[in-house]
C-alpha cells in the first residue's frame, strides 16, 4: 500500500507539472502527427496491402514519438538536483519506478487517441470497428515500451550523450514487444478477429509482467548507480 | 542518534577525493566542516547523505548503515520543484516522509521564514535567498535527526541568516546533529561547538571549539588571504 501510495503522490506531482510546461505532451503530439502526414505522403499503398504495413508505420510513430517523451520522462528530477531530494528520503524506488512507468503511459495513450484514428483517415482505413480490439492491443504494446523505456531511461539519466544512447539501448531491448504488438495488430486487422492474434497477445502480456516486475526490483540498482 | 564514520575513502578515478577518515559525532553537536576549494568538503556532506557510496570505509549511524528518515540535505536553491508552488513543494516533501502536514503547520513553517506572502507563488519565481528560506522551511517541517548543509550562507542576507542560525540552534538544542561546510569560518564557528579541517581529502584537523583557539587559528591560517583573520 505505501509503494502505491508514494506512486500516486509522485504521479501527482508529474501531472502537476506537466499541465503547466506541457512540454512532453505538447512535442509527442505534434511530432506523432508530423510523422503520420510524412508517412502519409511517401507511401501510397494499394488498399489490400494497406493493413499489412498499418501496425508497422504506426508503431513506427510511435516509437519515434514515446523516445521523446523518455527523454523528458526525468527532466523535472535533472533541474535543481531534484533526483538527489528523492533520493535522500526514505521513498520506495519501485514508487518511482511506477509513477514514471505510469506517467510516461497516460502521455503515450493521449498521443495514441489522437494519432490512431488520424492514421486510419489518411490511409483511408474502413476497418473503423476494429479499432476498439487495435487500441487494446496498442495499449499492452504501450505498456511494454513505457515500462523498459522508463528502466532505459534511468540508466541513461546521467549519461553525457543521453538524448543519443537512449534510443541505442532501447530500441534493441523493445524488439520482443514491438514485434508481438505489430503481428497481433496485423491478424487483427486482416482476419477481423483475436483468433489467430492471441498466441501473440500472450506473449505481449508475458512481456509486461516480466518488465515490469523487474523493473519494480531492479529500480533501486539502477536508478542509485 | 550517533554517527560513527570509518576510514571512508572516496575515490573519483586516480583521484582521492577523502582518504583515511575517521571520526565521530555525538546527539546535539555543530561540526563546522572547513577547508580550501577542492577539499572534499561536498563529497563528505554527500556520502554522509548515503547520496554517495564511499570507495572504501563506512558510515554508520546509531551501528547501523544509514538510515534515510533520519538524514536532511540542506543545499541552497537546490532539491526544489521550480514549477510547484512553495505549498506544493512542502506538501510534496512532507508528504513523501510519512509526514503529511496540515495547511497550518505548513503556513506556520513558512512564517518562521517569512514566505508566508509567498506562499501560492511558483519556486522558480524565488530568489537563491527565498529557496534556501524554503529549504530551511521544508527541514523544519521534517525534523531530521542529522542535518546536513552545503554552504548555507552565501545566498542568505542579513535576516535569512538569522532565521538559519534560530533554526540550527533549535536542531541542536533538541539533540539533533548539525553539520556545516562552510567558507563563512567566522559565521559558523559563532554556533559550532566542533571544527573539522579537511585538506586534498584528509582530515587535518578535529577538536571542540575552544576560547581562545590558538591551534585552529594555525591550522586554518595557510587557506586564509595573505594577512587575513579569519576573525574579520
Amino acid at each position: 500500500m505505501a509503494l502505491l501510495r508514494q506512486a500516486y503522490l509522485l504521479l501527482w506531482k508529474d501531472s502537476l507539472l506537466e499541465l503547466r510546461r506541457r512540454d512532453s505532451l505538447l512535442t509527442m503530439f505534434f511530432f506523432g502527427t508530423l510523422l503520420l502526414f510524412v508517412f502519409h505522403f511517401s507511401f501510397d499503398p494499394a488498399p489490400d496491402k494497406v493493413a499489412e504495413i498499418a501496425p508497422a508505420l504506426l508503431w513506427l510513430a510511435f516509437l519515434f514519438t514515446g523516445t521523446l517523451g523518455l527523454a523528458q520522462l526525468f527532466q523535472p528530477e535533472r533541474e535543481n538536483h531534484c533526483l538527489d531530494a528523492l533520493l535522500l528520503s526514505p521513498l520506495d524506488r519501485g514508487a518511482l519506478f511506477l509513477a514514471k512507468s505510469c506517467f510516461n503511459l497516460v502521455l503515450m495513450i493521449v498521443v495514441e487517441i489522437v494519432v490512431i484514428p488520424l492514421f486510419w483517415i489518411l490511409f483511408n482505413l474502413r476497418s473503423w470497428n476494429l479499432l476498439p480490439q487495435l487500441f487494446l492491443v496498442t495499449l499492452l504494446g504501450t505498456i511494454g515500451f513505457c515500462v523498459l523505456g522508463t528502466i532505459t531511461s534511468a540508466i541513461t539519466l546521467r549519461a553525457r550523450a543521453r538524448e543519443l544512447l537512449l534510443p541505442l539501448v532501447l530500441f534493441p531491448l523493445m524488439i520482443p514487444v514491438i514485434l508481438a504488438t505489430i503481428r497481433c495488430m496485423e491478424n487483427v486487422l486482416r482476419t477481423g478477429e483475436f483468433g489467430d492474434a492471441i498466441p501473440w497477445l500472450r506473449l505481449l502480456l508475458s512481456f509486461d509482467v516480466i518488465f515490469l516486475t523487474v523493473g519494480i526490483l531492479i529500480f533501486d540498482r539502477v536508478i542509485e548507480n | 542518534m550517533h554517527i560513527i564514520v570509518e576510514n571512508l575513502a572516496k575515490a573519483y578515478r586516480l583521484l582521492w577525493a577523502l582518504k583515511d577518515l575517521n571520526f565521530a559525532l555525538k546527539p546535539g553537536e555543530f561540526v563546522a566542516i572547513l577547508g580550501p576549494n577542492g577539499a572534499g568538503k561536498t563529497t563528505l556532506l554527500r556520502i554522509l547523505a548515503g547520496l554517495v557510496s564511499p570507495t572504501a570505509g563506512s558510515v554508520k549511524l546509531d551501528g547501523a548503515t544509514a538510515q534515510r528518515t533520519k538524514i536532511g540535505f540542506l543545499t541552497p536553491a537546490d532539491h526544489l520543484y521550480d514549477n510547484l508552488t512553495v505549498r506544493e513543494n512542502l506538501y510534496f516533501f512532507t508528504s513523501l516522509y510519512h509526514q503529511q502536514k496540515n495547511s497550518h503547520a505548513i503556513d506556520q513553517a513558512l512564517q518562521q521564514v517569512s514566505l508566508a506572502d509567498r506562499a501560492d507563488e511558483y519556486a522558480a519565481n524565488l530568489s537563491s535567498g527565498m529557496k534556501c528560506r524554503l529549504s530551511i522551511a521544508k527541514w523544519q517541517l521534517l525534523e531530521p535527526e542529522l542535518l546536513l548543509l552545503d554552504e548555507p550562507y552565501g545566498v542568505l542576507d542579513g535576516s535569512g541568516v538569522d532565521v538559519l542560525e534560530k533554526f540550527l540552534q533549535g536542531q541542536c538544542a533538541t539533540g539533533r546533529i548539525v553539520v556545516v561546510a562552510s567558507h563563512h569560518v567566522s559565521r559558523v564557528l559563532k554556533l559550532s561547538s566542533r571544527a573539522l579541517i579537511l585538506n586534498r581529502g584528509r582530515l587535518t584537523f578535529d577538536e571542540i571549539k575552544q576560547q581562545p583557539w590558538p591551534s585552529f587559528d594555525k591550522a586554518y591560517g595557510e587557506f586564509l588571504p595573505h594577512g587575513d583573520s579569519w576573525r574579520s
